[in-house]
């Protein structure tokens, strides 16, 4: 069989010391910002974009994938002994973990979380390895219009799901779109929205815009909060579940993996939103729904494999389309660019041993992630009596420095400022930074899709309907949009949000 | 005197116009082209149109439905952390890495309204250390450590 002998490509390729060594340090940053609430894997990437400028490929996407799965193990550990989400997409499980943590259950649910990612981490990597070779051979079929389409596809998507307000998301993207075009138009080399500066004709650099918008802007709002919220973590007794916890648990892991995995292929989808989505069910369908919010054990499970099952699916659509489902996904492809790869359906059969190691990595991660989760519990307990007082002046030289190093400018680092305060703000007026990353990153491909496209069709609009493939996915567009006018769904949608 | 019911939304649209016709003023000289012959200023001002567009929909809408707040800014913490960014910017150069660190953790620890000194030296000394040690030497970037 083909898989096999791509896989054992894969572990070739991954299982050498230097990359293993790149997995271990991925997983242990992953675990480190997963634990540490006000940290997330967005600002954390970020920052360490210009840290990969001198790795291998390879061992640079290692690495970042790793913070990410990483980071959604860490997440419940903060999630259930202090009841604060650690990681965005751990809100879900506060509220049961914490609750069975007050139970004196709190390595049980520890336990099951972490085997349940696991589980739905294994399955990813399966998934990834098995569909995302066949999406690629039918991606090759795909010519501008129908890429235009996705891209379009995605937007719409990323803008439906996205929390709060769809108006202001719709706005965001726009916006992210517009700067998206700043730096010197491909066809006819016009300079646009550079105001003269040479560091702004290769475009907006998307390292400090990211740090900016994602890193800097949210230890700006956390600022606005009035004290620490750390609170005394509770004790570990034993980590072991009880048979009847098991017997709960191992069904909803499989409901959840299925779920987190649908989600993360999705534009827009991802860790965050396969955990909400996966809690819903498990609530709607429990044959227990009163023990909802006292400490179930479905609770804690479904939402944490669901997480981490979406977070491996969301690489999918990023390998094979080369369109980044969501903004981890996005500084992904940035990390790609920096290193001479263009993401889309050629990775794969031009670069196999980036493809599969990458695979195999992400299964080896999985591993180390439940030995440096479980048996070392402890040390990251300890961690969460780090203060934020001296976690903030931390990541803001650690952004400072990045941004220099991009290319030893002092513009970007003012530009980063910029971004920093445009997200700040933004976020106060409830406008979220994510669907403006995605759109920041899509606009130029956009336009050049869109332009190529109506070179071939001599500038007639109608080709987007005239190709099946294109014309299938605006219907799916179309199909999105009516959902949300629906008012059931959308009253559905909020209630999803605001559990 | 029409009443703003959904701050929020209304100033998210004031800005969005803002910036909507602020990108319509700087391209305006671009070339529009046609659809077949998509010119430079082509995309810029058909989304352009479509951000004050949005923008006007969520203001006019803030005025009719009520919506949430705006949280109260502390307005000083914010401050400090932007002018240790811009202070960066300025002694990176002139200063050299290592000082440029000691100043970035000290102005922005001072942010914090439980601050010490000691432990914000301390800090910053490390982190200094830190940054040398992992950018410098081990990356191999092209920094100044002193620059004098």
């Amino acid at each position: 069989m083909d898989l096999f002998a791509n896989l054992a490509t894969g572990f070739g390729a991954a299982v050498t010391p230097v990359n293993l060594g790149f997995c271990l340090f991925g997983c242990l940053i992953g675990t480190l910002i997963g634990v540490l609430p006000g940290i997330g894997p967005i600002a954390t990437i970020a920052m360490l974009l210009p840290v990969t400028f001198g790795l291998s490929p390879l061992g640079a996407l290692i690495m970042l994938a790793g913070i990410y799965y990483g980071a959604q193990y860490g997440g419940s550990t903060t999630a259930i002994l202090v009841n604060l989400p650690g990681e965005s997409s751990s809100v879900v499980t506060c509220i049961d973990g914490y609750q069975m943590a007050q139970k004196g259950r709190a390595g049980a649910a520890l336990a099951i979380a972490a085997v349940g990612s696991l589980f739905a981490g294994c399955v990813g990597t399966i998934l990834i390895a098995a569909f995302a070779p066949v999406l690629a051979a039918f991606a090759v079929k795909f010519r501008s219009p129908e890429y235009f389409a996705l891209m379009l596809f995605g937007l719409i998507a990323a803008v439906i799901l996205a929390h709060g307000s769809v108006v202001k998301a719709v706005g965001m993207v726009i916006l992210g779109l517009l700067v998206g075009l700043v730096g010197t138009e491909s066809q006819s080399a016009t300079a646009r929205f550079t105001f003269g500066v040479p560091e702004l004709y290769d475009g907006v650099d998307f390292v400090p815009l990211a740090m900016g918008l994602f890193g800097l802007a949210e230890i700006l709002s956390n600022l606005d909060r009035r004290r620490d919220p750390r609170a005394a973590a509770t004790v570990i007794s034993s980590l072991w579940p009880s048979r009847a916890e098991i017997r709960r648990a191992a069904p909803a892991v499989v409901r959840g993996t299925m779920i987190g995995a649908l989600l993360g292929i999705l534009p827009g989808g991802g860790a965050v939103l396969a955990s909400f989505a996966a809690y819903t069910l498990e609530k709607k369908t429990s044959r227990f729904p009163a023990e909802f919010g006292k400490g179930a054990v479905e609770g804690v499970a479904a939402p944490e494999a669901a997480n981490n099952a979406g977070a491996q699916t969301s690489f999918i659509p990023l390998l094979t389309l080369g369109i980044p489902s969501n903004p981890v996904m996005a500084l992904m492809m940035g990390a790609m660019l920096i290193q001479g790869i263009a993401p889309g359906t050629a990775i794969i059969s031009d670069r196999p041993e980036l493809f599969w190691g990458m695979v195999a990595s992400m299964w080896v991660g999985n591993l180390m992630l439940i030995i440096i989760n479980l048996p070392l519990i402890g040390i990251w307990v300890r961690l969460l009596r780090v203060p934020y007082r001296l976690l903030f002046p931390c990541i803001v030289v650690l952004c400072c420095v990045g941004a220099y190093s991009v290319n030893s400018s002092t513009f970007l680092i003012l530009m980063m400022a910029g971004f920093a305060l445009l997200g700040y703000v933004f976020g106060k007026l409830g406008c979220e930074g994510a669907p403006f990353l995605l759109g920041f990153v899509l606009g130029p491909l956009m336009e050049e899709n869109f332009r190529r496209s109506m070179v071939l069709s001599f500038g007639d609009p109608t080709i987007f309907l005239r190709r099946p493939i294109s014309l299938c996915i605006l219907l799916a567009g179309l199909a999105l949009i009516a959902l949300i006018i629906i008012p059931q769904f959308r009253s559905r949608r909020d209630e999803a949000f605001q559990e | 005197m029409v009443r703003v019911r959904s701050p929020q939304d209304f100033w998210a649209g004031i800005l969005f116009i803002l910036f909507g016709c602020a990108a319509l003023w700087f391209g305006r000289d671009y070339a529009f082209g046609t659809l077949t012959k998509m010119g430079p200023g082509y995309l810029p001002a058909v989304l352009s149109w479509a951000l004050v567009a949005i923008g006007g929909l969520l203001t006019a809408r803030a005025l009719a439905i009520d919506g949430p707040a705006i949280e109260r800014s502390q307005v000083v913490p914010q401050l400090l952390i932007l002018a240790a960014i811009v202070l960066f910017a300025l002694a990176i150069e002139r200063l050299g890495l290592a000082l440029a660190v000691v100043l970035v953790a000290v102005t922005a620890s001072l942010a914090s309204r439980d601050m010490r000194w000691s432990e914000t030296i301390a800090l910053a000394i490390g982190i200094a250390a830190l940054c040398v040690l992992l950018f410098v030497h081990l990356l191999g970037q092209p920094f100044v450590v002193w620059a004098f």
